[in-house]
Formats: structure tokens, C-alpha cells, sequence
């Protein structure tokens, strides 16, 4: 009763839409169909694996009306209707409307309670009047189950009522991860989302919206488009807001210094490399090219012919160049034909270079023009550039340069190798460089000012191919545009001058330029200024270089403020087109033209009637298409010309990302719907291989099994107590909850076998796992995300689900473990057996083993099963928690239990026999329920997967999956095939017939 | 897309917002929900000069009527009775660490400051405070500054943004600061927020009617579900700017002393002075229509670059700081303060109930040093102005210079603030003990 009142409370708005259905003009089929869709699927389950049909004769309807006449009507006179008649309800039952089999038909919910009652639980009560024979209650439950089986086959595949869904959080999450390319995770302060009687929350049955949840998702768009960057060539995403300045430099610097540090300019790599080519034949690879030897170890194809040569080819043999070539020819041969690169004697040569290259170094006095504050834009600017124009130029005595020969042997020498390839950090440009302050970016090196200098040109010129060169050049390009930096450097400037600059522009007549206004900057205004400041700064007696430095300055800068102004204006068709292209993806198909129309509409409203600026009209425009019910609600459509039932490609590209990745569908997926081959059932196949194969998919890991296995939430579990488990810290809770993700997704993606999960020999750790489940841990084989496999884990006691600690520790009330509820998870979580809630009147143990006295938990429960009603259910489950028992409060394993009593993990199983632990589990798990996991499995997968509870007419398609376990030994894909080809799966229901009307 | 009947002219909505009614409190209080509110309202303004104050003429004796100003405090004089200058307290944290920004981003927080790119710092008092009355005004608080925060580096490899930066809203971000006055009063009275909502909200609901258009009945339920939401959010929009309009409304039919304000001219005021004013005029009629209860005002920045010609001083603020005996910044520092008897002097004259928007409030002026010469931070000149309602004792001379370190902590002052607003807190920036004889 219990089960049933509470699918009747979740589902009530269900219920009220079908109690509606049946007074309307509705087919028999669909209203049967609806019904069933209500059903608890437990429930179900029980009924559908006694009926076996799939090998009897299906029932005819025939038939069955003749036994409606024979059998049922006259049972229901003579043993039901004097309690469940007109007379009398109860139970609030009256079985005395069901007068023909067409009603029974219209109202097979009642009749699942029937068939329950009368398969032994007490219906017709003992003290009834008059009871039935034996086989006049067989023949009544066989007529039911015959109805049932006729209604699954009639109705096999119906697609069910999959209602439009809002995203719920994890969906919405993924989403804007794969729609904006960052994980920014906007649903943290979401409720936890109500799942559906399958246990998943991915339903309409369960996902309602309210006006506070809606300003939650309004909420979560801001927060997603505060995280928007306006590039020259489109929209992006920093990983962080990006609305401040500070926050804009941050992102558009980062990703400069990144590119920079990504390239390879140590020269012993080139050595090594070098090295290894000159010795290709020695070492059996005679056909190896130096772009191949580059290619192989990452390094620039570009630089190292330019390195060969200065190694070989003979010209130049003086000075520098001679005694490099002398060092390179020693380097001994190798002395087999294994590749072992002589990298120490490489490092001594680079060592060589780099000292020989120092001594080289040009030097330019710290201050260019002492009359001006020393940090003074124009002076910083003017040595940053000198410096950069000597990277490649190296100093020479006179003597040496009296030497023809030697002359072009250095130069040559100082050329090839710079004295840096790049200059990436910049302190004060004033101070010396040891003095300088580190960690600034690409700055120019000014004092107070903001401002960048561009100085890689060795890098540029002699190592980065075309296709990199103009990649950075964007990437600069973007760095000025983001952050709007030309403008501000002059604005920082003109308030520098005044704030700091030696009383130069004090005089009234620059009292004009705020530094604030952004009007300072435009040409006439920084045209004026010019002007005066260079007659100010002559009075000061700077010679004609410095004077024109500073006029360069002006005119510099004016001219790429003018570059980047121009820029915004160019780039805001750009971001239109963007925008556009950027709902398309988050509205995962194309836009209608109508459609694009809108948009491009409303951002011109924005702009207009709003007067918001470019910037601010997009972002909202963005918010506008991430609150969108297009985006956050997920709808199905039917095509609506040929077949009625076919889901667009569109919808279908949708419903299988978001099964297998609880995301949008990608590129391909689009690109395969748009070319109308995604219905094609190879193409769809081959998708689902590939989709699983992608790291997405472990969405199934933490969504579907999360779900299922209830572990979705032990991110926030807080019922251990930590005084008494130090250890059981935030970090190892997070590698609890990681251990089945990784378990599972790995074997999503090499396509295992879902027998694994109850009975596969490893596991996976992480370092903090592998402590607690004391395993050594190689930190070297672990992956970049420090996880790794462990074969051989029983020998630890682990492998599998059943011992792995999330699981443990989530069925353990604190202080002591629960063999009740660890058992109930087996048997309920995992293999799917219907269990009726307990009694309220259940006895207390307490929270604490060591207050047990001299009882074991064990002892405990044997007394609760003593008493009669108490081991009805206690027998299909405690034996499966009491073999744990070996496992502590946190899963760790133990010999003891808190109260310090040896533990005892033998246990009785319900066919008779006796085992223990881990493996006796297992061994009896794999002999009598694998079936009923198999089936379990396939249950929750179809429920995921439809996203709706399972209905009667689904049971030919559960039969299919578990055809599939055994054809394919289990093999995850193999089922997921199945999902996804099902009738169910590829159609929508039809609309009512009401709804056409109203067309 | 909107039919016709429900779409609206948003042109013809800005039209209306030009000139702000300020609605004496008790007339626009219903506007913000609470009919039955008894108290009035506390308000902190917190007024930052940077580079420190005047040696000899910053300084005043006695007390109350008796009160006695330096030149620089003389502009206080209307005032005695009602200000506290408070001398000798210090912000541990901002000591040490090199002039400057170090000095500046954590004078309303008291916290740690950190170098390099990563910009760390702590949640300020008026952050706090308008936290605190988050749900009770239309903003949570205004923060307003003379000059643009600049985010280049100092030689103690700190951010400019600290020194330009002195209301932070949480550890890794400073807020928003608003320097052009049109912008600022948009926000207040314009409601630009809200206006923008509203913008999105006729999407959504555009695309909802659109969405369910399409579907099946079973989808439309679902989306009008949505649709609902979408709705109910909008009328809560929609009511408040009903209520508002109506109190308007009401006040004027009453005849009630209504003061206004047009909106100020787009752009930046080339002259500081009208830009000082402007600032404080948004801040006195945010009070007083209790738009908001907190704001901060960047006065100037630390190293600022200002320049005061109609003072007769022809070198920049922070040069002008450097010879802090000279008369040039003894002309400043009276300027400085003159803008903060400005403001007192507008809320003074916006009665409310039985007293006055002054007395219901707290401005306080704090400068991020002593001495800009020597860029002395190990004292820093406070004034207030105001008793917040009563609870704050004024017209006194405070001294903590002798009091020993722990003290004579800028936070615990703020503490002592907190406390009086209702923000009761074990501890702000390092302080865990409220300032004693506050």
C-alpha cells in the first residue's frame, strides 16, 4: 500500500491529466497506454516476469472477452463486490463499473491491484464469507496476466507521453559547458531536481517550473553572460567573468603567454634532434627528413633546418661558428641502433651557446631621456624597442670587426641564435632587470600604467609557421581589443604625466584633458596635445632624437586608438552574425529566417529604444537566448507530413545527446541531421559508437548510474561523523564518489560488459582512495587526472560495485554500518527487486556499535528477524549486507567492528547455502540473480534513455536488451543499440485527436 | 513576438525619467513594500580623499558648541555638534607592505592585500552594510568616484586597482565604480536594471507564446507552466515601478516639499567641482528617497592626477601631497572637506519626520594616509557626520593614537558602525573588538 500511496502523491498532476483523458473522446489504445504509463514499475515487474508470454500463444481478444463472461464476472459477484461493490468501497474500491472487458481494459491500474491481492496477499480475506478454490483464483489471475500480455503486444512500442522538459541542473550545466566551451557550472544554487518514478530526474513528469526556480535560470543566463568576451572575430567565453577590465586582461593575456610557453626554443632539444638526424642511417632510419625528426619531437620544422645549416653547412667556419661546429662533432656517435638522444652532452653544448650569446648583448642605458619622469611611456617605449630590434644583433669589438670573416661568422652566429626568442614578463623597464618586479605579463614596463609591448620577434620569425604566426597575431589583435588597452594606455598616460610626470602638463593649458574622459583620446584632442607638450618638453632641453621619439609616440598611439575604434565598428556585423550562429547552437537546430529576424530585431530595440551600448545590447541578447524556453526546455517534435510519429532529425539529434552525454548534440550530430541521414539506422549506430566513446559520456556515468544506483548526491553527504573519521575528509568524499564514475565510464568507453559491475576483478583509485583502501599507488601510471586501474583488487577486498566505499559509506548511519541498508541497496538499487517500506513500528538500534554492549549488530538483527512479519522482508536482504559487514561505517576495511567485537561477514543466503564476504556474495549474485540484475539494468537504461517511466507496451523492448546481454556478453553498446532503434525511442506520440481539432 | 496590445514604447518610458521627484521617506517608503515601517532608515556614505591630509591645519579642539577647527575644517563650523574628528586609528594591514596602493584597497575592509596579477583583497564595510539591506531598497548600495580606476602596476608590484578601488564586494573583486554622473542617477531613477529585465522578460514570453503554438497540448501545459513563471516574475517588476509612480503621485497632490533633480548632462564634468557635486546630489537623493541606505564616493584616488587650477594650484594632487606644509594642499584638504560639509548640508536640509536625513545617517570621511610626504599610514584622518539615528555620539575630538595598537584599529570602528545598522559580526577585517568610546 505504501508503494502505491506514494506514486499516487508524486504523480498527481499525471493522475489529474489522465482522470481528464478518460472523459474525453480518447482511442482505446492511448488511453491504455496512459494508464499503464502511470504505473510504478516495480510493481510491473513482478506481474510481467510470471507471464513469461513471450514463448505462449498471445492471447486473443476473443478469448479473453469469453472469460470476462466465464470467469472474471461471475468471481468478482462471489468474492468481491459485498466489500468492493456499490454498496459497500472499501478501500475506497468499487470493482462494480468494470461490467465488460472494454472497461477493464480503460482501467488496468485497479486491476494491477487486484492481480497483487490475489496472488497471496490476502485477497479475499481469510474471514470472508465465502472463499474461492484454488482454481478458481488461478484461472482469475491467468485471465489478468492474459490481459496484460495482450495489451503489452497490442500496444509494443508506443512511444509514451514524453512531455516537453525544462533542462534540469546537471543538463543545463553540460549544456552551457559544451555550447560557451567553458565549465562554469551555473546551477550550483539550484534545488536538487525531483526525479521520476524510474529515479531519474529527466522527465516533465517530475521537472515543473515555478517563478522562483525561473529566477534562478534567469540568474544562471547572467552569470553565463558575464563570462562573455567580444573577440575582433566573433563571441567567446573566458573560464571567468570577464566584465571588469582586471578580469578582461587576465583572459586575453593568459592566452598569449600560454602560446608562448607552449613553444620549444631550448637548444638542446634542437641538438638532440639534430643529432639524431645526421645519425639516421647508424640508426636504421635512412629515410628520416628533418621536418619528419622535428615533427617527432615537437619542435619547429622551420627552426631546426635553420639550426642544421649553422651546424653544417660549412660556411662561416670562424669564431663562434668553428667552435660550435667543433662541439657538435664530438658528440660521439651512437653506439647501437636504439634512439637514446645524448641530451647531457646537448645540455652542455646549449649551456655554451647561451653563454657565448650573452657575452654578445646589447645594452641600452636604464632611463632613454633623463629630463622626463624615467618611467614615461615614450622613453619606456623607446627601449623596449631598442631592445627588440637587437635580439638578433650581437656586439663586436673593433677589432672584430676589422675581420671580415669573423665579423660574418658572429653575426651570423648572433642572428641564428637570439639572445631571447621571447620576452614574456616585464617589471619597471627603468630598473635593472634583476631589480624588477616579476609576474607582470607581457607588460610594457611602465610605473602605474597600463600598457603591453609585443617582443617576440626571433620567436616569430624563426620558429612559428605561417598558420601559428597569424594565430598570434589574433591572439595579440584580441588582446588590444578585449581590453580596450590603447585607449587606456593613453588615458593612464595623460593622468601619469600629471599625477607623476616632473610638472610638465600643470600649466592651464592642458587643464582640457581628463584622463577620465574618454574624449581625451580622440585625434584632435590628442593632436593638441601633442603639440603642446613637445614645446613644453623642449624647454627642457632634450636633444632632437628624444623630441622625436616623442612625437612618434603621439602619432603611434593615435593611430592604433583609431585601429581599434575602427575595429569595434567592424566587428559589430560580426557579432551579430555571431549571435545568431550562437542561438542556432544553443537552440540545437537552425533558425527559421522569421526567427533570425527577431533576434537581430530585439538587439536593435536594445539599442535603440534602450540606448543600451553594442556590448551591453548583446549580452542581453545572449541572456535572452539562454532563458529562452528554446533553450532551457527540451521539446520534441513529430514530422508532421509523411509519418506522424518519426521525430525530426533534429529532435532525434537532441534526445540521443542528451541520453548519452546530458548534453546538446555536437557538430556532427547537426551536420548529420541537417543531411537527413541521422534516421538512418547504420549512421545512428555509428553515432552511438562514437558518441560513447567521447569523453561526454561519462555524463552516463554520473547521471544514469548516479541516479540509479543512488550515489548522485554523496558530493554533499554529511552523515559521518569526522571526530570520530579524521580521514573521512572532503577530498576523500569527493574519490568515493569518483570511484564509480571512473569505473563506469571506462567501461562505457571500451565497450565492457555490465557483468562487470557486479563481479570485475578491478577497480580505480585515486592517491587519497588508495590510502584509505590501503592499495600502493603509482603515482607514474596514474592519468592526468591522478586516477588509475587496479587490477587484481580483491586482494584488497575491492573490484567491482558491491565493495566500493561511496556505496558503503552512503548506507551507513555514522557510527556503525547498516547490514539492513547496504543489503536493502543490493536488492533494491542494484538488482531491482521490489521491497514494501517498513512498518512505522520499527525498533531503534543504536546510532553507535560501541553501545551495542555485548551484542554484535549481527545478534541484533537475528532477534528483529524472530518476529514472524519482520523476517517476510528482512530475509530477502540482510544477508546481502551482513557479508559486508567486514567493511566499516566509512568502507574501510576491518576485522573489528567500533565496539571493538570481531566482525563475522558469514551470512546464509535465501537458496540455503552459506558463504562470506566479498566473494561468497558475488558467487551467489552471479549463480541465482543475474538474471534479475540483467533485468534491472535493462529497466532503468529504457527508463533513462525515454525519459519517462516504463509502461506495459515497453516489455518487448526490455526482452530485446536482455536477448542482447546474452548475445553480446553484456556489452554496454549493445543495449544503448537498443534503445536508441526502438520505436519508442525514434517517434512521438500523436497528438490527440482534440488537438488536431483545434488546428 | 508581442501583439500590439501588450507591447510598450520604451522611448516613451525614458521620456518620463529626466527629472527625479525625491519624495520626502515617509511618502516613498510604501514604494519599497514596508507600509507600517516606524524606524527611519540608517544611511552610510563613506567619502575617500587619498595622499593624506595637511600637517598643521587638520585639527580640531574641544568639543561640541565649543569646537575648534584648523583651516583645513574650517568649512565644519555649521556643522559643530554634529561631527566627530577622530585621529589616531590605523589599519594594521596596510602598513609595511610599501606606499600607496597597498595603502588604499583595503581601507574600508582592513584586510591583507596581495601582489602581482591576482587581485585579492575583502569584502568592505559599505559592501557589507548593503548586503545587509539588499531586499529593503532598489539598490543595494551606490558606489560613485571622481576619478577612473586605473589597473596598471606600482613599483611595490601591487595594482593600481587598489589604489583605485576602495568598495570591494567580495575577496577577488572590487565593485563597479561609477564616475559619470548621468550614468549614476540612470542607475537610480532610471532603474536601468530593471529595465533591462523587462526587455528580456517580452523576449521570453515572445518565445514561450511562440513555443506553444507549436506543441502538442500535453508540450503547451508544460511550456505555460514556463510562461507562468515568466509572468509572475514580470508583475513583480511591474509592481514596483506601480508603487513608486503612485507615491509620486501621492505627494504631489499633498503638496509635499518635493525636491528635484534633472539628470546630469551625458560625459564626464570637465570641472571637478561640478563633478564633486553632482556626485553628492545622486547621493542625497538616493537618502532621501531611500532608493538606497550605502554608498561609497572615490573623492579622488590614491596617486591621483587631479588638478585644482580654480584653487590657484597649478601641480597635480599627489605632487601637491608631497609638500604637505604648503599652503597649496592646505587649500585642498579644505576643498576636500568642503565637499563633505556639501553633502551633510543637503541631507540636513531634507527634513524627515521629526529630524532630518542627516541625523539618520553616517558619512564618514576617511584619507588612506596622514602624511602624503611621508606617506604615513600608521594614522589616518576620519571625520563623521551624523548620529545614524541617534546612536552615534557627536561632536567630540577622539584620539587613539596612545591607546596601543590594539586599540586603535580602523575595523573596529567599523564594527561599532555594523553594529549600530544591525549587522552584528564577530569580527571584520582584524579586528574582533568594537572601538571603545566610539
Amino acid at each position: 500500500m505504501a508503494t502505491r500511496e506514494g506514486w499516487k502523491a508524486k504523480r498527481s498532476v499525471l493522475i489529474a491529466d489522465v482522470e481528464a483523458t478518460r472523459h474525453s473522446f480518447v482511442t482505446v489504445r492511448q488511453s491504455v497506454a496512459q494508464v499503464f504509463a502511470m504505473r510504478s514499475m516495480t510493481v510491473m515487474l513482478i506481474a510481467i516476469s510470471l507471464t513469461s508470454s513471450a514463448f505462449a500463444d498471445p492471447p486473443h481478444l476473443e478469448t479473453l472477452a469469453r472469460g470476462f463472461n466465464h470467469t472474471v464476472k461471475p468471481f468478482l459477484e462471489n468474492y468481491c463486490l459485498s466489500c468492493h461493490g456499490k454498496a459497500r468501497q472499501e478501500a475506497r474500491l468499487d470493482l462494480s463499473a468494470f461490467t465488460t472487458i472494454t472497461t477493464v481494459q480503460a482501467d488496468l491500474r485497479h486491476w494491477e491491484l487486484v492481480l497483487a491481492r490475489l496472488k497471496g496477499e490476502g485477497m479475499p480475506p481469510e474471514d470472508a464469507p465465502r472463499l474461492p478454490s484454488g482454481q478458481k483464483r488461478e484461472a482469475m489471475v491467468k485471465w489478468i496476466q492474459d490481459l496484460r500480455t495482450y495489451v503489452a503486444d497490442k500496444n509494443a512500442g508506443d512511444p509514451g507521453l514524453v512531455l516537453a522538459r525544462r533542462l534540469n541542473g546537471s543538463e543545463y550545466d553540460y549544456t552551457i559547458r559544451d555550447l560557451t566551451g567553458v565549465d562554469i557550472r551555473p546551477t550550483r544554487e539550484f534545488p536538487v531536481d525531483p526525479a521520476n518514478v524510474a529515479g531519474f530526474a529527466n522527465s516533465g513528469e517530475s521537472l515543473t517550473m515555478s517563478p522562483a526556480l525561473f529566477n534562478k535560470y534567469l540568474d544562471a543566463a547572467r552569470h553565463v553572460t558575464d563570462h562573455l568576451v567580444l573577440m575582433p572575430t566573433g563571441i567567446t567565453f573566458a573560464p571567468h567573468p570577464a566584465v571588469t577590465y582586471s578580469d578582461r586582461d587576465k583572459f586575453a593575456v593568459r592566452r598569449i603567454v600560454d602560446f608562448y610557453l607552449a613553444q620549444k626554443t631550448d637548444f638542446a632539444e634542437f641538438l638532440a634532434v639534430s643529432w639524431q638526424f645526421r645519425h639516421r642511417e647508424a640508426l636504421e632510419n635512412p629515410e628520416l627528413t628533418l621536418a619528419a625528426a622535428a615533427d617527432s619531437h615537437g619542435i619547429s620544422r622551420k627552426y631546426l633546418a635553420t639550426f642544421w645549416d649553422l651546424l653544417h653547412d660549412g660556411k662561416n667556419q670562424f669564431g663562434p661558428i668553428a667552435e660550435l661546429r667543433e662541439k657538435w662533432d664530438a658528440l660521439p656517435a651512437p653506439a647501437d641502433t636504439s634512439v637514446r638522444l645524448p641530451l647531457a652532452e646537448c645540455r652542455e653544448i646549449r649551456d655554451w651557446i647561451v653563454a657565448e650569446r650573452k657575452k654578445r648583448k646589447f645594452t641600452f642605458p636604464l632611463v632613454m631621456i633623463p629630463q622626463l619622469n624615467p618611467s614615461t611611456q615614450p622613453g619606456v617605449l623607446w627601449r623596449n624597442r631598442l631592445i627588440a630590434e637587437h635580439r638578433r644583433k650581437g656586439m663586436l669589438s673593433d677589432e672584430e670587426r676589422q675581420d671580415e670573416d669573423l665579423r660574418r661568422a658572429i653575426e651570423r652566429f648572433c642572428r641564428v641564435v637570439p639572445d631571447r626568442f621571447v620576452r614574456i614578463e616585464r617589471g619597471r623597464m627603468n630598473l635593472p632587470f634583476e631589480d624588477q618586479n616579476k609576474g607582470r605579463f607581457l607588460s610594457a614596463g611602465f610605473h602605474l600604467q597600463v600598457g603591453y609591448y609585443r617582443d617576440d620577434g626571433p620567436l616569430y620569425g624563426m620558429l612559428l609557421s605561417d598558420e601559428q604566426q597569424s594565430r598570434l597575431d589574433e591572439l595579440w589583435r584580441a588582446l588590444y581589443f578585449v581590453t580596450d588597452t590603447p585607449l587606456r594606455q593613453f588615458q593612464d598616460y595623460i593622468y601619469f604625466e600629471r599625477a607623476e610626470g616632473r610638472e610638465i602638463i600643470t600649466e592651464a593649458e592642458f587643464d582640457f584633458a581628463r584622463g577620465e574622459d574618454r574624449s581625451v583620446a580622440s585625434r584632435e584632442s590628442m593632436e593638441t596635445f601633442a603639440r603642446l607638450y613637445v614645446v613644453a618638453v623642449r624647454k627642457r632641453n632634450l636633444d632632437e632624437e628624444a623630441v622625436a621619439v616623442i612625437k612618434r609616440y603621439f602619432i603611434d598611439m593615435s593611430k592604433r586608438i583609431r585601429v581599434y575604434e575602427q575595429a569595434r565598428v567592424e566587428a559589430e556585423p560580426i557579432h551579430l552574425q555571431a549571435l545568431l550562429k550562437f542561438a542556432t547552437r544553443a537552440w540545437r537546430r537552425p533558425l527559421a529566417v522569421e526567427e533570425s529576424r527577431q533576434l537581430l530585431k530585439f538587439y536593435c530595440e536594445l539599442r535603440e529604444e534602450d540606448e543600451l551600448s553594442h556590448e551591453e545590447a548583446i549580452r542581453d541578447a545572449v541572456t535572452s537566448i539562454l532563458v529562452s524556453p528554446l533553450f532551457c526546455y527540451r521539446v520534441d517534435f513529430a514530422e508532421t507530413e509523411n509519418d506522424g510519429n518519426r521525430l525530426t532529425n533534429y529532435s532525434l539529434a537532441s534526445r540521443l545527446s542528451y541520453f548519452l552525454w546530458s548534453s546538446m548534440p555536437d557538430e556532427e550530430l547537426i551536420a548529420l541531421a541537417q543531411a537527413d541521414s541521422l534516421q538512418q539506422s547504420r549512421v545512428l549506430l555509428q553515432q552511438v559508437q562514437r558518441m560513447l566513446k567521447d569523453d561526454r559520456s561519462q555524463a552516463l556515468a554520473i547521471e544514469f548510474a548516479g541516479n540509479w544506483l543512488d550515489f548522485r548526491q554523496f558530493q554533499n553527504h554529511v552523515a559521518v561523523d569526522r571526530e570520530k573519521f579524521p580521514r573521512f575528509t572532503d577530498k576523500l568524499r569527493q574519490s568515493m564518489f569518483q570511484e564509480p564514475v571512473h569505473f563506469i565510464s571506462d567501461l562505457i568507453r571500451r565497450d565492457g560488459s555490465v557483468r562487470e559491475l557486479l563481479q570485475a576483478g578491478h577497480t580505480f583509485v585515486d592517491k587519497n582512495l588508495a590510502k584509505h583502501y590501503e592499495i600502493p599507488f603509482a603515482a607514474d601510471s596514474a592519468d592526468e587526472n591522478g586516477w588509475l586501474r587496479v587490477d587484481h583488487a580483491q586482494d584488497y577486498g575491492r573490484g567491482g560495485l558491491l565493495p566500493m566505499s561511496v556505496f558503503l559509506t552512503k548506507n551507513s548511519p555514522g557510527l556503525r554500518t547498516s547490514p539492513v541498508k547496504r543489503g536493502y541497496w543490493v536488492v533494491k538499487q542494484l538488482l531491482g527487486e521490489r521491497i514494501p517500506a517498513p512498518p512505522p513500528d520499527v525498533p531503534e538500534i543504536p546510532e553507535d556499535e560501541a553501545d551495542l554492549r555485548d551484542l554484535t549488530l549481527r545478534e541484533v538483527l537475528r532477534k528483529h528477524r524472530e518476529v514472524k512479519s519482520c523476517a517476510a522482508c528482512h530475509e530477502k536482504f540482510d544477508f546481502a549486507g551482513l557479508v559486508l559487514e567486514g567493511y566499516g561505517p566509512i568502507g574501510e576495511r576491518r576485522s573489528q567492528d567500533l565496539g571493538g567485537k570481531t566482525v563475522d561477514d558469514s551470512t546464509v543466503f535465501p537458496d540455503g547455502t552459506t558463504g562470506k564476504g566479498l566473494g561468497g556474495l558475488q558467487a551467489y549474485l552471479v549463480k541465482h540473480r543475474q538474471e534479475q540484475f540483467y533485468d534491472n539494468v535493462c529497466r532503468k537504461l529504457l527508463g533513462y534513455g525515454l525519459g519517462r517511466s516504463l509502461m506495459l507496451s515497453d516489455e518487448s523492448t526490455i526482452d530485446r536488451m536482455k536477448q542482447m546481454i546474452t548475445e553480446n556478453k553484456g556489452r554496454f553498446s549493445s543495449l544503448i543499440k537498443v534503445v536508441v532503434t526502438s520505436p519508442q525511442f525514434l517517434n512521438k506520440r500523436p497528438p490527440r485527436p482534440v488537438d488536431k481539432m483545434s488546428k | 513576438m508581442a501583439n500590439s496590445t501588450t507591447s510598450f514604447s520604451r522611448r516613451l518610458f525614458l521620456k518620463g525619467t529626466g527629472v527625479a521627484m525625491a519624495l520626502p521617506w515617509l511618502e516613498s517608503i510604501p514604494v519599497w513594500g514596508n507600509q507600517l515601517a516606524t524606524k527611519q532608515p540608517q544611511r552610510f556614505a563613506a567619502l575617500f580623499m587619498g595622499n593624506g591630509v595637511h600637517q598643521t591645519e587638520w585639527y580640531a579642539k574641544g568639543s561640541g558648541r565649543e569646537m575648534q577647527f584648523g583651516n583645513c575644517l574650517k568649512p565644519l563650523e555649521p556643522l559643530k555638534g554634529k561631527v566627530n574628528v577622530i585621529s589616531g586609528l590605523f589599519n594594521k594591514n596596510a602598513t609595511g607592505v610599501g606606499i600607496h596602493p597597498g595603502q588604499t584597497g583595503n581601507i574600508l575592509s582592513g584586510v591583507s592585500l596581495q601582489k602581482g596579477a591576482v587581485l585579492k583583497g575583502g569584502i568592505s564595510i559599505d559592501q557589507m552594510l548593503a548586503k545587509h539591506f539588499e531586499k529593503e531598497t532598489v539598490q543595494s548600495g551606490i558606489v560613485l568616484g571622481c576619478e577612473q580606476p586605473v589597473t596598471g602596476y606600482h613599483e611595490t608590484n601591487f595594482s593600481m586597482a587598489y589604489s583605485s578601488h576602495i568598495s570591494w564586494r567580495n575577496v577577488s573583486a572590487p565593485m563597479p565604480m561609477e564616475v559619470y554622473p548621468s550614468l549614476a542617477f540612470d542607475t537610480l531613477f532610471d532603474n536601468q536594471g530593471s529595465r533591462r529585465m523587462r526587455s528580456i522578460l517580452d523576449r521570453v514570453k515572445e518565445h514561450a507564446n511562440y513555443l506553444s503554438r507549436q506543441v502538442s497540448h500535453d508540450d503547451r501545459l508544460k511550456i505555460e507552466e514556463y510562461l507562468a513563471s515568466v509572468r509572475e516574475v514580470e508583475k513583480r517588476v511591474q509592481r514596483m515601478r506601480d508603487l513608486k509612480a503612485r507615491a509620486e503621485e501621492r505627494a504631489r497632490d499633498k503638496s509635499q516639499p518635493v525636491f528635484t533633480m534633472n539628470r546630469p548632462d551625458n560625459g564626464m564634468p570637465e570641472d571637478i567641482r561640478e563633478h564633486l557635486e553632482l556626485m553628492c546630489d545622486i547621493i542625497a537623493i538616493a537618502f532621501q528617497t531611500d532608493k538606497t541606505r550605502v554608498a561609497s564616493l572615490l573623492m579622488c584616488r590614491d596617486v591621483s592626477s587631479l588638478v585644482y587650477p580654480f584653487l590657484n594650484v597649478r601641480i597635480s594632487h599627489h605632487y601637491a601631497s608631497h609638500k604637505d606644509t604648503e599652503i597649496e594642499y592646505e587649500r585642498i584638504c579644505e576643498f576636500y572637506c568642503r565637499q563633505l560639509v556639501y553633502l551633510a548640508q543637503k541631507l540636513q536640509s531634507m527634513p524627515e519626520g521629526e529630524s532630518t536625513v542627516l541625523d539618520n545617517s553616517l558619512l564618514y570621511f576617511v584619507n588612506n594616509m596622514w602624511s602624503g610626504k611621508g606617506h604615513d599610514s600608521t594614522k589616518v584622518p576620519i571625520l563623521t557626520v551624523g548620529s545614524l539615528g541617534g546612536t552615534v555620539r557627536s561632536g567630540r575630538v577622539l584620539d587613539y593614537l596612545e591607546r596601543g595598537d590594539e586599540n586603535r584599529k580602523l575595523c573596529s570602528l567599523y564594527l561599532s558602525i555594523m553594529d549600530r545598522m544591525g549587522v552584528k559580526l564577530d569580527s571584520f577585517g582584524d579586528a574582533t573588538n568594537r572601538l571603545d568610546g566610539f
